[in-house]
């Protein structure tokens, strides 16, 4: 019994099956004291328009939008119970709720917006990758339950970027100094900070004064626990309740939570794409028989299963078709091996005699395949990659690199092939199309070399101050047409929040985002 | 004795200058760019703007040799500098999490000397018999097995499966038990290998022969002129132990969700924050320079020719 239970446990080793669970595993979680959860860090300061140290799960636990995010694009009453756009998307203006406290009993009205936007405007440049903020032109309250934002132009996702966890939310006007800072976390959301101890929890307790429905948790521990595989641990010694998100939980330690009739788990819709981009720009990429044959020669479906564990769905798509103008029917082409080969063929692509490496014009077919070598899972998939292409003749050298030289390589366009993500909801399609125009972004390096780049970015610049839907909806058409057509992306699997709990807890749902955790939803049993 | 512990301690500047300035440069002649993974951990993306202004605000678009004249101006002030990551002052950030550390390390420290030193002698006066065997058995696992892996193991058994400790966290004195033996069995081990070769040295110097047929009783014969002897060179692997506990536990503090200035150290690794990484590698060195001066007295109390060389 005991060896089982160790075999069980071992991390690498859990998926064997018929293992049982080891006895002090079995009690249940408390029923009346806090959820007990983790994360790798405190939740820092907390402010709401700032970014690191302040983690996004607590940010949106404190804070609240003037409208909410819900899945497949669309936007719901938050902190605004109405809104309307003037001047043809030029202003918008918002009837605030009325009633709205912050947790320091401060009334959350149109001065208390003002206050807010004016503090984050003030530093504007820190906030320049939003476009919104750029766009402001200022804020005004028409009356204490009405405010008016002026844009410098149609801007028109507008209200998704008002929807993001940060940085347009609201905290106190008592609790913001002129200069910015926060002289505490207060915000309008059903919870407040109670505790932070460094290194160890952080405290979150309902507010009984709350405007919307009362959560029915008490109270959040927030347990800091770097590591996935003690979290698996400390989730199957009873001593957190539930893990939740895109890496709390390796894909292997998830499918051993998922055979184990003690817990519950469950896998969201897509939230972000995981993927390749190809460098359009750079040799041999920069061959559209290649990117092509890259395309269709890598078994995704393999990868999936294989290396993913299938804790995240197949994409072949650069967006996944629950995000706004995204579902047009595309497909990526069925995984071909020889197929692949025929083409690279026809492209002048061949093999020396006893050779592996292709060659055309006296150059091998060998390309840089990026990854962050520290990242575990990015490793064992460019593995799996690299053993693919070999098959087809392409040699691909893996560069396993700390994170800021990956990002460097991203921004200068060193690479041949390189992992990244999409930026998820409610950034995806809008935003993260708009950052392909910066060349900062590994996006822009790997379109570089494609004739229709100025198009490309013409017509993002476009889509992003249309005001006809229907045009809107075209230009989206033509560029996800485009870009999938180029093969500038090969799509990996669409990301998902992984949920585990205890079967005792009650339920719990997804947020609508990547780090929106709804801990105001879950409801215990009993 | 007290001129040699003022040589010692005048040597800690100059020593700590010099740890200090060649850390800079490695963490600064290194690959990368860390406002890249500033931007990367603040989710910002990385345009030119951005990070001409996260180069500013780090301070990092001064020349090298600027940077580091500041971050050692406040030095001078009792000043370490602020943590890019957390805007929290090291120095705060040190204090807070130095206690756990150095609460894990001590038990480390005791759990070695409580195992080593007994088992050493046990196996060295059983030579070539069963405890003997079994001990070496111990020892040869004991070095053999990473401190990570065995956190785990021991966290399997005596949290998951059988329940009896906490699995994580620094919550009484409970939760201190898996950190401290994960961090010092390897200590525990090379002790107790070291225990039984210096013992097993003593035993055979003329001088106990010469002892034993004066008739001393054996109980004498081993407290003093076995014992003593046979300490001085564990004496010497403590301070080494020192540095190596603490440097194991970092990992072994990630692995207990230990509040500690491993983990610290880690995440600040991941983090490329620097302040911290200078702060942690001159308290580390402190750490280390002030336990090995300490053993260096010891052995000189222990051992009267020492005493005596450094009174000549």
């Amino acid at each position: 019994m005991l060896r089982r239970s160790l075999l069980r446990g071992l991390p690498g080793l859990g998926a064997l099956p018929g293992l049982r669970a080891g006895r002090a595993a079995a009690a249940p979680a408390p029923a009346m004291g806090p959820l007990r959860f983790s994360w790798p860090t405190n939740a820092g300061p907390l402010h709401p328009h700032l970014y690191a140290p302040n983690q996004m799960y607590a940010q949106a636990m404190l804070y609240e939008p003037l409208v909410r995010y819900v899945e497949g694009g669309g936007v719901a009453p938050a902190l605004a119970t109405a809104w309307r756009a003037e001047e043809g998307g030029r202003a918008y203006v918002f009837s605030l709720r009325p009633g709205v406290r912050f947790s320091d009993g401060t009334p959350f009205d149109a001065a208390a917006v003002v206050a807010n936007l004016r503090a984050l405007l003030e530093n504007r440049a820190r906030h320049a990758w939003l476009e919104l903020v750029a766009q402001i032109a200022g804020v005004e309250a028409l009356d204490a339950g009405t405010v008016r934002l002026a844009l410098h132009g149609p801007y028109y996702p507008t209200l998704m970027e008002l929807a993001l966890i940060r940085p347009l939310r609201f905290a106190s006007p008592a609790a913001l100094r002129p200069d910015g800072t926060l002289a505490a976390p207060i915000g309008t959301g059903p919870w407040a900070l109670a505790e932070t101890r460094p290194g160890q929890h952080d405290l979150f307790r309902r507010r009984e004064d709350y405007w919307g429905p009362r959560p029915a948790l008490q109270a959040v521990q927030v347990k800091v626990l770097a590591d996935a595989n003690t979290r698996a641990l400390a989730l199957e010694s009873g001593e957190i309740d539930l893990a939740y998100g895109t890496d709390q939980l390796d894909a292997d330690s998830f499918r051993r939570f998922a055979g184990d009739r003690r817990f519950t788990t469950a896998i969201s819709p897509p939230l972000a794409t995981r993927l390749m981009a190809m460098n359009s720009a750079r040799f041999p990429t920069d061959d559209l028989a290649v990117r092509q044959a890259i395309a269709q020669g890598i078994d995704r479906a393999a990868l999936v299963r294989h290396v993913l564990l299938d804790t995240e769905p197949a994409a072949e798509t650069l967006f996944a078709e629950n995000f706004p103008y995204t579902r047009l029917g595309l497909r990526a082409p069925a995984h071909d091996r020889a197929a692949a080969a025929a083409r690279l063929e026809q492209a002048g692509w061949h093999l020396p005699p006893g050779g592996r490496v292709r060659q055309k014009e006296g150059r091998e077919l060998a390309l840089d395949l990026c990854f962050v070598g520290s990242d575990a899972l990015q490793k064992s998939l460019a593995e799996a990659v690299q053993g693919d292409l070999a098959r087809l003749g392409i040699a691909a050298r893996l560069r396993g690199e700390d994170s800021a030289s990956y990002l460097g390589r991203q921004k200068s366009g060193e690479f041949g092939l390189i992992f990244t993500d999409s930026w998820g909801a409610p950034y995806d399609p809008h935003a993260f199309l708009g950052s392909m125009r910066q060349p900062a972004h590994a996006d822009y390096q790997a379109q570089r070399g494609l004739p229709m780049k100025a198009e490309i970015d013409r017509r993002i610049g476009a889509v992003l101050v249309s005001t006809e839907e229907a045009a809107r909806a075209e230009e989206y058409r033509w560029l996800l047409t485009t870009l999938h057509e180029q093969a500038v992306y090969f799509p990996i699997s669409f990301l998902t929040n992984k949920l585990v709990y205890r079967a005792g807890l009650g339920t719990v749902p997804f947020g609508g985002t990547r780090y929106e955790i709804p801990f105001d939803q879950i409801l215990p049993r009993g | 004795m007290t001129g040699f512990a003022l040589r010692r301690l005048l040597s800690l500047p100059p020593l700590l200058l010099a740890v200090s300035f060649g850390f800079f440069a490695m963490l600064r002649l290194g690959r990368g760019d860390p406002a890249l993974d500033y931007l990367r951990l603040a989710q910002i993306p990385p345009t030119d703007a951005a990070l001409a202004l996260a180069r500013l605000e780090l301070g990092l678009d001064r020349p090298l040799l600027a940077q580091y004249g500041a971050w050692l101006a406040g030095l001078a002030r009792g000043d370490l500098g602020t943590s890019w990551f957390t805007r929290r002052p090291v120095l705060e950030e040190i204090a807070e999490f130095l206690p756990a550390t150095l609460q894990l390390a001590g038990t480390a420290m005791l759990v070695t000397l409580l195992l080593g030193l007994p088992l050493g002698f046990w196996a060295a006066l059983r030579r070539d018999r069963w405890p003997d065997h079994a001990t070496r058995l111990i020892a040869f696992l004991g070095v053999s097995l990473p401190n990570f892996w065995l956190a785990f193991l021991l966290v399997l058994l005596f949290a998951v499966t059988l329940g009896w400790l906490p699995a994580m966290g620094r919550e009484g004195p409970a939760s201190l038990i898996l950190p401290a033996l994960a961090t010092a069995t390897m200590s525990a081990c090379v002790m107790l290998r070291l225990v039984r070769a210096s013992v097993l040295g003593a035993l055979g110097e003329p001088h106990l022969r010469f002892a034993a047929a004066r008739g001393l009783p054996r109980r004498v014969l081993l407290a003093r002129h076995v014992g003593l002897n046979a300490l001085l060179p564990p004496l010497t692997a403590m301070g080494l132990h020192l540095g190596e506990l603490i440097g194991g536990a970092m990992v072994v503090e990630t692995v207990f969700g230990w509040p500690g200035l491993g983990r610290w150290a880690l995440l600040a690794i991941g983090n490329r924050d620097y302040p911290v990484l200078q702060g942690f590698v001159l308290v580390l060195t402190l750490v280390f320079v002030l336990g090995n001066l300490l053993v260096d007295l010891a052995y000189a109390w222990l051992d009267p020719r020492l005493r005596l060389e450094h009174a000549a």
